[in-house]
């Protein structure tokens, strides 16, 4: 029942999302709000999100293939397979980002890799490389020393990845929200964060009713307490060093994200759907023990964590540079004032559509998948 | 009573000296004028160059029109090799009067679509009434020595050119805008390839109606020294990059000084070679009551206002 829910559902995400890929293919970036000002926008947001989705699965994998922790034995097939279905989503809205994305082949024939883009782009295509071919040792020869080299050079380049996402906005000084240290340091956290969510819906959805399975969930559900609580310290360090520095730059940024136009989301979404609610519902064992709540609270933290990715991205970037620079001269794409326009969001649930799609025909279609769920039995 | 006469008097005065402004600057411009003449009139050529120097040009002193002044130090520096060339902008905000005019030559010069602007003038408002005051700041690129936007292009398509001025390679641009974000100065815009002329009616039988508009939009700009051209339905660069001032790099080439400098009604835009002891700029910039933009952030900005 959940599946046909999800075929559905991903299925009228796609449908969705035609006009928005059909309009930035073929019109280009005419439709879309973000622009010279605000100069990167909701796909920015989403590419952080699913790349920390992806990278985040890929740590959870490597307890099966790496660490051999009996307990996630058979789920590192699901895990890895998530990997595969979100880095693309990723790299897709970063790409719809671009100017010109059919120069992306210039990063790696000319690259700067004093860059942190640069070394991203290296970087995923490294990691989506790593994990095609986890997914072929996990199907031929899951408990061999290549796999576990490979599990090895994955988690670097997870790790890595996650960090180096922090590092793209956190070199820019210009941006006083963004310039503090913390992030290369918080990244590979929230995408940890990220693949525990994901395993928690994997699991709690898609594999049979078993002790096993509801010993996974509790770990997991255990793992996302200890880890909602270690996000919402980092909520905490960044907004009070904002606030107590008193850089008014830094301070707006705050300002914006607790009392701006879009506080609603930060204290209905990021806060109390992403965190607190999830927090409450895991706490109490009894509510917890339902594997379709366990899931379900996987997709809040998730929602919860696009929202948060935004409100990383957004505020930052809307605040002028230099005072008279909004009233300076007038233009398309010239506005401090971001809303991500009906285009961006059509892409946007486009992909998550796709995404969803091929994680669902994965598990349908793959042997390897198949298999996975057998051992799970 | 006694209220309105207070208010009254400071009026006064203005009045008065925008009179004497504006005897002095048509005076000025006569002499201008005068002299622009003479510089049609003999041209010389630079030795080792293409760039023609007129001889009024070469001749002038201390007491020359700034602008001829500075048409001088150009075509001293033209001599130099490129290497020892240090390009700096003075802007003096004390004759900045908020006229636009630079904005707009540079959107002209550079065939600039909408949403994109190399020289926006910041305005800003002091004080509260009836103590007001108004700011103006013109805001070109910073051409910083120290640019933040250089190192984080993923493709080397942004870098500092042997003259100190940050250019962008159109062609090697993705146009990911890392440059934009990294700019402390919001000094650089994307071009998303828009044209003035597009949804404007069209005027038959005009001689400027939108066809001729669009035309005149589409046709080349040369920046960098290269022709680019925006063809109808194709999306080719500078549409899709990121774009910023470049001092009027392709103008400085042939001897001429960058567009917001010659445009400038107040002779409130200076440029030339600081290193050059006696350029306009190189005397300026020593003064104690220039500054640069967000100096804390070590950038080193070429672009100095006097205040």
């Amino acid at each position: 029942m959940i599946k046909k829910t999800l075929y559905a559902l991903g299925a009228v995400a796609v449908l969705l999302g035609l006009y928005g890929f059909y309009s930035r293919l073929f019109i280009g970036e005419r439709d879309v709000n973000y622009g010279s000002y605000v100069t990167w926008g909701l796909w920015v947001a989403m590419y952080l999100f699913f790349a920390g989705i992806a990278t985040g699965a890929f740590m959870l994998a490597t307890l099966d293939y790496l660490f051999n922790v009996r307990l996630f034995k058979g789920t590192g097939r699901y895990a890895l397979w998530v990997a595969l279905v979100t880095m693309p989503a990723a790299l897709i809205t970063i790409a719809f980002d671009l100017g010109h994305m059919e120069r992306v082949w210039k990063v790696y024939l000319n690259p700067n890799f004093g860059a942190p883009m640069a070394q991203l782009v290296w970087g995923y295509s490294l990691f989506l490389l790593t994990v095609i071919v986890s997914l072929i040792l996990a199907a031929r020869w899951p408990g061999g020393l290549s796999m576990k080299l490979t599990m090895g050079i994955g988690l670097f380049l997870a790790i890595f990845l996650s960090g180096g996402v922090g590092a793209l906005l956190g070199v820019n000084a210009s941006r006083p929200g963004w310039h503090n240290g913390m992030l290369p340091a918080q990244f590979p956290i929230f995408s940890l964060t990220s693949g525990v969510a994901v395993m928690m819906i994997v699991i709690g959805w898609f594999t049979p009713e078993s002790e096993i399975r509801s010993q996974r969930l509790r770990v997991l559900s255990i793992a996302m307490i200890v880890l909602i609580l270690v996000k919402a310290y980092y909520l905490w360090t960044d907004f009070s060093l904002a606030v107590y520095s008193g850089v008014p730059d830094a301070v707006e940024g705050v300002n914006l994200i607790l009392f701006g136009p879009y506080a609603w989301a930060f204290w209905g979404l990021q806060l109390l759907l992403g965190m607190l609610i999830p927090l409450f519902v895991l706490l109490v064992p009894r509510i917890s023990r339902s594997a379709f709540l366990v899931g379900l609270i996987g997709v809040c933290v998730l929602i919860g964590f696009a929202v948060a990715r935004s409100n990383i991205i957004f505020p930052a970037l809307a605040i002028p540079e230099l005072k008279g620079l909004i009233d300076a001269f007038h233009g398309p794409h010239l506005n401090f004032n971001y809303a991500p326009s009906l285009m961006e969001w059509s892409v946007t649930v486009g992909v998550v559509g796709l995404s969803t799609l091929a994680f669902l025909l994965g598990t349908d279609l793959l042997p390897l998948l198949k298999q996975s769920n057998e051992v799970t039995r | 009573m006694e209220q309105i006469t207070h208010e009254e008097k400071p009026s006064a005065d203005p009045g008065r000296r925008n009179f004497l402004r504006a005897l002095m600057g048509a005076a000025g411009a006569a002499a201008a004028l005068q002299v622009l003449d003479k510089l049609e009139a003999a041209p010389e050529q630079v030795a080792g160059s293409l760039v023609r120097v007129p001889q009024a040009v070469a001749d002038a002193d201390d007491q020359a029109d700034v602008l001829i002044r500075m048409q001088a130090d150009l075509a001293r520096a033209l001599k130099k090799q490129p290497s020892e060339r240090r390009w700096v902008m003075v802007i003096d905000l004390r004759k900045c009067v908020g006229c636009h005019a630079c904005t707009i030559a540079c959107v002209a010069e550079n065939k600039l679509p909408p949403g994109v602007v190399y020289r926006p003038v910041l305005e800003e408002e002091i004080g509260t009434y009836p103590n007001v005051t108004r700011r103006f700041v013109p805001r070109p690129c910073m051409q910083c020595e120290r640019p933040p936007c250089v190192p984080v292009c993923p493709v080397n398509a942004t870098y500092t050119n042997e003259e100190g001025i940050v250019e962008v390679n159109y062609n090697q641009c993705i146009g990911c805008r890392a440059c934009l974000t990294a700019c402390p100065y919001g000094a650089r815009t994307s071009d998303f390839g828009y044209t003035y002329a597009e949804g404007m009616p069209n005027a038959d039988g005009l001689i400027l109606g939108r066809d001729s508009a669009e035309a005149y939009e589409r046709a080349a700009s040369y920046e960098y020294s290269q022709p680019w051209p925006r063809p109808p339905g194709k999306r080719q660069s500078p549409m899709g990059n990121a774009r910023k001032c470049h001092f009027c790099q392709h103008r400085l080439k042939q001897g001429m000084l960058p567009e917001c400098v010659t445009t400038c009604i107040g002779r409130a835009t200076l440029f030339g070679d600081a290193n050059d002891p006696d350029s306009v700029v190189a005397q300026l910039i020593k003064l104690p009551n220039v500054m640069r933009l967000k100096e804390e952030l070590g950038t080193q900005p070429r672009v100095y206002y006097i205040v």
